[in-house]
């Protein structure tokens, strides 16, 4: 079956605009009549505060001083739990947590006016190590657990494994919290339209959840709010739990005028969600050829201040931590845990891209100590179609793992590339008439 | 002393939210009286190219140029709810439903050619430049517009809904289908490292992307580079400097990330196993791009300079030390 358009270098569609400086990014737009919004954030990593916000309400150009007690709705959001407030009302349990939104007639007022509001905080003992916050006597972030989610598998006999293997390697590896550092920082725009819908502009992920926490927030039926994603300037899973969203709305049906925010760099850093901080303990066993044997790991994710996708992150986590190779014997403990650190939450990957640092790592001592090649070691465990996962998942289709690995050795030793890796266009219709019907039929 | 080494990494990626969670995408396709073709949709162009690769699928089935597909997807007041813009899944998921949508609107149109036309079930019929065509009797042929025309308002419009197929795992054993398609990939780099200053050049790079099938291997390739750089960053610069909760380096003064002139030239090549339950067999690469590098890199510089890092990002002080460390 020949193609006409799949597979084909098309020209991307916005391409010109963007490169030219023409699209339209959420900072980029402006509005009559519009009125700025600039948030106070925590100085405080787990405290109590009171908040007088009067001195900032009288200054010139200041229309009003957004707290806790001006959300209409349910002051919360997340994307799992809803465990962020919109605004804190009483407890902030982060560096960063919004506290009050002034909106003013000019970006510069707004921003002075932050100095003017009053904050008391009678702080809290704090926790930011993982490992400390999920002892029983630790601070407590939300509830009565710190532990959020503990993800197991359990397949086969790993101790006996163990005592059979030729070759044992462990080691603890830790991977830090990083940034998605996307080009754009946070903006967007908000405003009434005359039939009352509510209006937000914003760079998203996800516009129909957006929608979604802010209707919760605002008290209003989703299809009253209406979401307009315009150009956006990267995301890598930092656009997923909202920031500036509910302020937006909020300050727009409060004051009756289109807000603006933008944030700069700092403050982005401050928003939004950074990668999970995990730390992964692997103990892995393999034969005298290099077959491995068992994988025993416990891995620790530090979600910070909110959960956002920490159940996910670490149960992805969990899974891929075994590589994409056979292990007959898994064992997994797989923790996602609050702190009083900046949040984590999505980031590309998604909990699959801290596990390769430590289980590969482990394949290549393995293979050093059994005097094998890295390529060699992998070969003899990879997964092929028909492969088992140690989730007991079978691998039915589209599998070429070993054709990667085929195309890499040959690239690195730049040797001409095994023909078919290139352009491996197999038809698809004869392909699927090919496979086992009854699986697709059952499982589509 | 300047020192060699050469590194590789695998792996692969569970496509979605998975788990057994409703993963859906919802995509409404239809023509206008003027005789264009819509698809709305709320995925997400990120930068990750979705705006051209996803308008491809129609493309494809309808016979028309992917410029000439409106692609309506800023809006929630005309979309249709189509997931989240992450887990690599927009390609599989939504590129599915606006598959589905386009067919079964496809579908549609070849009924109304046949009967406007007067034409039996059995003349085979194809799509070109708007218009459907008798084959091998282009005579008979009529414009979407003119199909349009003698419509009811509603008849050409179409909404399908992918749901990707996943379960929960046994919350003891693990026990499941997590997630599917799984992407798979491998990477290979040779690092030089400095034993006086440990700093480090990546001299050569490949990565290797299995793709199920390529939508837009240009576009494809522009998400590998980006992969591969910010990966890069991930075990080489990136760090916050957390102390006690507090970010800082929370500028782009001290949070370092590749620039231009950090870039290395990567060799790519994609690998195509077309994955039957996806949209011409294409799977998502967005994430997986990335996930290989970082390995490879530790790997070479333990094969450069014999030293194991269980931590990034290597910096070249951690590196500098480590390297002091082994003597």
């Amino acid at each position: 079956m020949a193609f006409k358009v799949i597979g084909e270098n098309v020209l991307r569609v916005d391409g010109h605009t963007k490169v030219t400086g023409g699209a339209k990014y959420p900072a980029d737009l402006a509005l009559e009549n519009m009125l700025y919004g600039k948030t106070l954030r925590s100085t405080k990593a787990h405290a109590n505060f009171t908040i007088d916000t009067k001195k900032a309400e009288n200054i010139h150009g200041v229309v009003g001083v957004l707290t806790a007690k001006d959300i209409p709705g349910k002051n919360c959001h997340g994307v799992l739990f809803k465990d962020h407030e919109a605004i804190c009302e009483s407890r902030v349990r982060r560096i960063g947590d919004p506290m009050a939104v002034v909106i003013a007639e000019s970006e510069r007022i707004a921003e002075k006016a932050l100095e003017s509001i009053e904050v008391a905080y009678e702080e809290l003992a704090a926790v930011f190590d993982p490992e400390e916050a999920m002892k029983e006597e630790a601070p407590k972030i939300h509830g009565e657990d710190n532990t959020v989610f503990h993800f197991k598998i359990r397949r086969g006999n790993v101790d006996k494994a163990f005592e059979e293997a030729a070759v044992i390697v462990e080691d603890t590896y830790y991977t830090g919290a990083v940034d998605h550092a996307f080009l754009q920082p946070e903006a967007g725009i908000a405003y009434e339209e005359e039939d009352g819908t509510l209006t937000v502009i914003a760079a998203t992920q996800y516009p129909h959840f957006d929608r979604m926490d802010i209707a919760g927030a605002m008290g209003m039926e989703e299809e009253e709010i209406r979401i307009i994603n315009p150009a956006v300037g990267g995301a890598f899973g930092g656009r997923e739990d909202l920031t500036l969203q509910i302020h937006l709305a909020v300050a727009a049906k409060k004051f009756k005028r289109p807000i603006k925010m933008v944030y700069d760099r700092k403050e982005s850093f401050l928003a939004h969600c950074k990668r999970h901080p995990i730390t992964m303990h692997c103990k892995t066993a393999a034969d005298k050829d290099g077959k491995l044997l068992a994988l025993k790991t416990r891995i620790v994710g530090d979600t910070g201040a909110y959960a956002s996708w920490a159940v996910n992150v670490l149960r992805k986590a969990g899974v891929h931590i075994t590589g994409p190779y056979e292990i007959p014997n898994v064992w997994v403990d797989s923790y996602a845990v609050y702190t009083n650190n900046p949040f984590a939450g999505a980031m590309r990957g998604f909990g699959a891209t801290q596990p390769p640092i430590a289980h590969e790592q482990q394949m290549d001592r393995i293979a050093e100590k059994l005097g094998m090649d890295p390529f060699s070691i992998r070969r003899k465990n990879l997964f092929t179609l028909g492969s088992k996962t140690a989730t007991e998942q079978v691998l039915r289709e589209s599998v070429p793992l070993g054709r990667c690995l085929d195309a890499l050795e040959a690239a690195m030793n730049e040797k001409p590339l095994p023909d078919e890796n290139i352009n491996y266009l197999e038809d698809l219709k004869e392909r699927q008439a090919k496979k086992e019907g009854a699986w697709n039929e059952k499982n589509r | 002393m300047k020192k060699t080494g050469k590194g590789i990494g695998i792996m692969f990626y569970g496509t979605g939210y998975g788990n057994g969670y409703p993963d859906i995408s919802r995509a409404k396709a239809k023509i206008d009286t003027d005789g264009r073709f819509t698809i709305s949709s709320g995925a997400c162009e990120v930068g990750q190219g979705a705006k051209t690769s996803l308008a491809q699928i129609p493309a494809e089935i309808l016979g028309i140029l992917t410029k000439e597909v409106i692609f309506d997807h800023e809006d929630t007041k005309t979309t249709l709810d189509a997931g989240t813009c992450a887990a690599s899944r927009q390609t599989y998921n939504t590129g599915n439903a606006m598959k589905m949508a386009s067919e079964s609107l496809k579908r549609i149109l070849e009924s109304k050619a046949r009967e406007i036309l007067n034409l039996s079930e059995e003349e085979p019929l194809v799509f070109d430049n708007h218009e459907v065509i008798v084959e091998g009797d282009p005579s008979k042929r009529i414009s979407f517009k003119q199909i349009a025309n003698t419509a009811d308002v509603g008849d050409l419009e179409v909404v399908e809904i992918f749901q990707a197929v996943t379960t929960k795992m046994n919350e003891e054993t693990g026990e499941g289908n997590p997630y599917w398609p799984y992407t798979f990939g491998a990477c290979g780099v040779e690092v030089v490292v400095d034993t006086e200053t440990g700093t480090l050049d990546i001299s050569k790079a490949i990565l290797v992307q299995d793709v199920g099938r390529a939508v837009n291997p240009k576009l494809i390739e522009g998400q590998m580079d980006g992969g591969f750089a910010m990966a890069q960053g991930y075990a080489l610069l990136e760090d916050l400097n957390i102390v006690k909760g507090e970010i800082k380096h929370h500028n782009f003064t001290k949070y370092l990330i590749p620039t231009a002139l950090d870039a290395v030239e990567v060799k790519k090549i994609i690998v195509e196993d077309p994955e039957s339950s996806a949209p011409f067999g294409a799977k998502g690469i967005g994430e997986p791009v990335m996930i290989p590098v970082a390995p490879a890199i530790l790997n070479a510089i333990y094969d450069a300079v014999g030293v194991r890092i269980t931590e990034i990002p290597v910096t070249p002080e951690k590196l500098l030390k480590a390297i002091k460390e082994v003597g």
